[in-house]
């Protein structure tokens, strides 16, 4: 009787403990008790945050992403959802970013000379010599890791900010202070705040999260879900192409005209020789000129893609597309002119006659 | 004794005409996918691993047990799972070993440990032909990965090794489940198609975007996060999270087929 | 008949038990399948288990064994406590129940061995020869290597039989044995029974053939409907039976009346009278009928067979003189 209902009992606990798991499993990872730390001035931490020299880490990088761009095959990374990579880095310009895709991955390895871009999709390698005059070879993977895109906010909008520091939080294992920049009254900006949860001890920004007007939730948040600090494995921040694998150059693939994606004309543009900046702080907003060829050359269905999530407007500067973001409103007159920035259209309509 | 009951349950399993099929059948995804990578033209495969396959056939087995992952393997472990239980009830069998007397816990344990030997001798034997078959039609070269990243063959040997292990875990985990329909019912193809149905449900039901609070509750969902074996270095939170996933089906589907076993009238 | 029913009574009571239930009863879902079953198997008997179809046999012998649990009431086999002391017992039990369940894609030889790799008082060594002895027994050696599958009826029987027989056993139970044999394997049967009876064993049989268990049987239980209607040795129990005198008169009439008179229960049947002879004995009748002047050609005993006193037992339209009986053998028995 005892040893039936013995196992009975165990039997029945074995398959709680796995209903029990199962529902750990699905729940989101929790917070946490937010840690206790001694207070800080807000004025302090980003000072420290400027300052702070991040040194050696690796780490898992969560984007979670709620801009409510299109899904563009190229760049899934950008679509809304969650999407993650692993980033490492020695600290002194050497970096690994791997961004995995689906059961693909690209891998981006930057050994202080040379950066490899390698996508297992199309097994083909991209090699671009760092070029004395562009320190930022991968602009894209810079902007990955929320060490370096937190500084730069930081950097460009602290004066134009209100900022505090509101609590303290857990983040990749890590004690943090929330450092909060709040757009002053006077700017003129789809942004409402922008948290920063800066590593108690590092000073380092672990997490990065954009809220906008109108919305509880964070338009796009990007943080280390795990970070480890310290020395990484030197051999991360090599790469060999694979023996069978296609390298190429970035040159020789945009003589192959691969890379014409509908975005490229206008992100060339902005990030062209010299893109024009006006206003300054939250609202500042770029401008450039396309060249009329690039606007031609864009292939039908990239033009239907392009339609498909922009609005035609128009006004008294002219006419042109209209592609709206949470954050980041972009403007593209039919005359190639084009007006970005994390601003309202209004601000865009305004701005668009001083382009040249 | 326990060692005894045990091989005469591989014995048992191994002997069964069905099984030979069922692997003969297994062996010959790796041959035809190797042979199929081999005279197809062009670049790669497709998404995923399949386009690294080209020249790099220690990537073979891993490509083979990922795909067969979703239904072959699946399939192979329901029906050693329905003929464990199910099917000696059916053939009266059943009733002999209770009568001998084998305990019902230790019945179970017997079946569950059938089931593991054969899924681990499955899918080694999987990972083994692909390893000949890659080598033989598409060269070894190393293992490259999904990071770019060229692993010796010794480092590919563990990793397809520690693949296996994950593959055999998750098959073993859906055979559990199977074990306890098993234990409800004298008709094996009931059980198999109940755990297939359930399979393909699961597998639909992961592609709607709405009903994503369920996804982490299907076992089917753990199974692509495994592809990250090839990926360098590893990342293991998927990984773990998928075996933890399996584990706790592993635990249900046993708990159930011991209380239903305990409990059933033979 | 009533009357003299104490008398053959509580033989079996002093001798001990191999199997013994108390107050069984076995319900799925809402249908009675058995209860109320008190059956006691003494040991070294060979106890023949009588009873139609859907009488509980089967889910008696169900319960003996370990596998099914009664929903009521008390099992003890071979003196441990059943369902939880199967492990202790059954090792000392063989059985063969609802049919021989094997592996149809194993020979013969081969499905023994898996039985035999289950069998805990058989030692890893021993199993060979234990199966080739077995295969021996029951006559199958030649065809032990051929699928289970090719076998016929009675050769799967065999087999059964041969998996029940693997280890020398104290109670060796068997349901239906005879099922699909022909004449000649019947007779091996039963000649397997009477060697293990005489090696001391003790056998239960369900059989619905009379004439298997009054051939081979030394005990007797008849199950109706769920319950145990009669058991107890089978010579007492036919006695108990009471049995008849068959009488060839010219006058029937005269020798009917005579009888009522002298309160003999009695009727007529072809060219004379069957004279129960429960409650009477023979000399009284021939000595009234004498008496009655009716002339007596020919005086037969008519003893009571199985069939009669299990038709008796068990058929609806006999109920009321059925139950009448039960209860008096019922009483016989204990």
């Amino acid at each position: 009787m005892n040893k039936r209902k013995v196992t009975l009992a165990a039997a029945a606990a074995g398959v709680l403990t796995g209903a029990t798991g199962l529902s750990l499993l699905a729940m989101p990872a929790g917070a946490g008790q937010p840690p206790s730390l001694p207070p800080v001035a807000p004025e302090t931490l980003v000072e420290q945050v400027l300052t702070s020299e991040p040194g050696a880490f690796g780490g898992t990088i969560e984007v979670d992403n709620k801009l409510g761009l299109p899904a563009i095959a190229e760049i899934p990374q950008l679509a809304d959802g969650k999407h993650s990579g692993r980033v490492w880095t020695d600290g002194n310009g050497k970096m690994r970013l791997a961004l995995p895709n689906g059961q693909s991955e690209q891998t981006i390895v930057d050994d202080g000379t040379t950066t490899w871009v390698w996508n297992s999709a199309d097994n083909e390698v991209t090699k671009s010599e760092r070029r004395a005059d562009k320190p930022d070879a991968e602009p894209d993977a810079k902007a990955a890791d929320p060490a370096t895109a937190a500084k730069e906010i930081v950097g460009l909008t602290k004066e134009f900010s209100d900022i505090s520091v509101d609590g303290t939080a857990r983040v990749a294992n890590r004690a943090a202070y929330e450092l909060v920049l709040t757009p002053k009254a006077s700017e003129k900006t789809l942004v409402r705040e922008v948290r920063i949860a800066v590593d108690a001890e590092l000073k380092m920004p672990l997490r990065v999260a954009v809220l906008t007007n109108g919305t509880a939730e964070p338009a796009g948040t990007v943080g280390f879900t795990e970070i480890n600090v310290g020395p990484q494995d030197a051999k991360l921040f090599e790469f060999t192409p694979p023996a069978n694998a296609e390298v190429t150059t970035p040159e020789a693939k945009e003589r192959e005209g691969r890379e014409k994606r509908p975005e490229a004309g206008v992100e060339q543009a902005l990030r062209g020789e010299d893109p024009q900046v006006f206003g300054t702080g939250w609202d500042t907003v770029l401008g450039a000129r396309i060249p009329t060829e690039a606007m031609t050359q864009v292939p039908a269905e990239a033009q239907g893609l392009v339609d498909r999530f922009t609005k035609e407007v128009s006004g008294s500067w002219g006419s042109g597309k209209l592609f709206t973001t949470k954050v980041a409103t972009v403007l593209i007159a039919d005359d190639g002119r084009v007006v970005a920035g994390a601003v309202p259209e209004q601000v865009l309509f305004d701005t668009i006659g001083q382009v040249k | 004794m326990i060692t005894r009951q045990l091989g005469s349950e591989v014995r048992w399993m191994l002997r069964r005409p069905r099984t030979l099929i069922g692997l003969f059948g297994l062996v010959l995804v790796p041959i035809v996918i190797s042979f199929g990578i081999w005279t197809a033209d062009g670049d790669g495969g497709g998404p995923g691993i399949a386009a690294i396959l080209r020249g790099n056939g220690m990537v073979v087995p891993i490509f083979t047990l990922f795909l067969s992952l979703n239904l072959l393997l699946p399939l192979v472990a329901s029906i050693w799972a329905a003929d464990g239980l199910a099917g000696e009830a059916q053939h009266g069998t059943l009733r002999g070993l209770l009568v001998a007397p084998v305990s019902r816990v230790r019945l179970l344990f017997v079946k569950l440990f059938g089931l593991t030997a054969m899924s681990l001798f499955a899918v080694t034997l999987m990972a083994v032909v692909g390893i000949i078959a890659g080598t033989a039609f598409l060269g070894n070269d190393g293992m490259m990965t999904l990071s770019g990243t060229t692993l010796t063959t010794a480092e590919g040997l563990l990793r397809i090794a520690f693949f296996v292990v994950l593959v055999t875990f998750q098959m073993v985990a859906v055979g559990a489940v199977a074990l306890a329909v098993s234990a409800t019912t004298e008709h094996p193809l009931v059980v198999q198609a109940a755990t297939m149905t359930s399979i393909i449900v699961f597998q639909v039901l992961g592609q709607f975007s709405s009903l994503d609070w369920l996804h982490p509750f299907l076992i089917t969902t753990g199974f692509p996060g495994l592809v990250d074996v090839m990926r360098d270095p590893i990342p293991f939170d998927q990984i773990s999270d998928s075996t933890l996933l399996a584990g706790c089906y592993l635990l249900i589907g046993t708990g159930l087929a011991a209380i239903r076993l305990v409990t059933k009238d033979s | 008949m009533t009357t003299s029913a104490s008398a053959p009574a509580a033989a079996p009571s002093t001798t001990a038990v191999a199997a013994r239930t108390k107050g069984l009863r076995k319900e799925y879902g809402s249908t009675v399948a058995v209860d109320r079953v008190d059956l006691e198997l003494p040991e070294g008997a060979v106890l023949g288990m009588l009873g139609p179809n859907g009488s509980g046999k089967t889910t008696t012998i169900r319960m003996l064994l370990g596998l099914v649990r009664p929903t009521q009431g008390e099992i003890e086999l071979l003196g441990t406590p059943l369902p939880d002391g199967a492990e202790q017992a059954l090792p000392h039990v063989g059985a063969l129940v609802e049919g021989p369940g094997f592996h149809p894609f194993l020979s013969g030889r081969e499905n023994l061995v898996r039985c035999a790799a289950f069998e805990p008082l058989l030692p890893k060594k021993q199993i060979k020869q234990a199966v080739e002895d077995a295969l021996e027994r029951v006559g199958l050696a030649q065809a032990a290597h051929r699928r289970f599958r090719g076998y016929s009826l009675g050769m799967k029987q065999r087999l059964g039989l041969a998996a029940a027989l693997l280890v020398p056993r104290k109670l060796v139970v068997l349901d239906e044995p005879t099922n699909g044999l022909d004449p000649a394997g019947t007779r091996e049967i039963r000649k397997i029974i009477a060697e293990l009876h005489e090696q001391g064993s003790t056998v239960l049989v369900s059989s619905h053939l009379l004439s298997e268990v009054e051939a081979t049987c030394t005990h007797v239980a008849v199950l109706h409907r769920g319950t145990v209607v009669a058991q107890g040795e089978l010579t007492e129990l036919l006695q108990a039976g009471g049995s008849a005198l068959h009488v060839i008169t010219p006058d029937v009439e005269t020798a009917l009346s005579a009888l009522r008179q002298a309160k003999i229960s009695a009727r007529p049947l072809g060219d004379g009278l069957r004279v129960e002879l429960a409650g009477t004995s023979a000399p009284q009748v021939i000595e009234t009928l004498v008496k009655a002047g009716a002339g007596v050609y020919e005086a037969t005993r008519w003893k009571t067979g199985l069939e009669e006193l299990f038709a008796r037992l068990t058929e609806a339209e006999e109920a009321e003189r059925g139950m009448s009986a039960v209860d008096t053998l019922d009483g016989g028995a204990r």
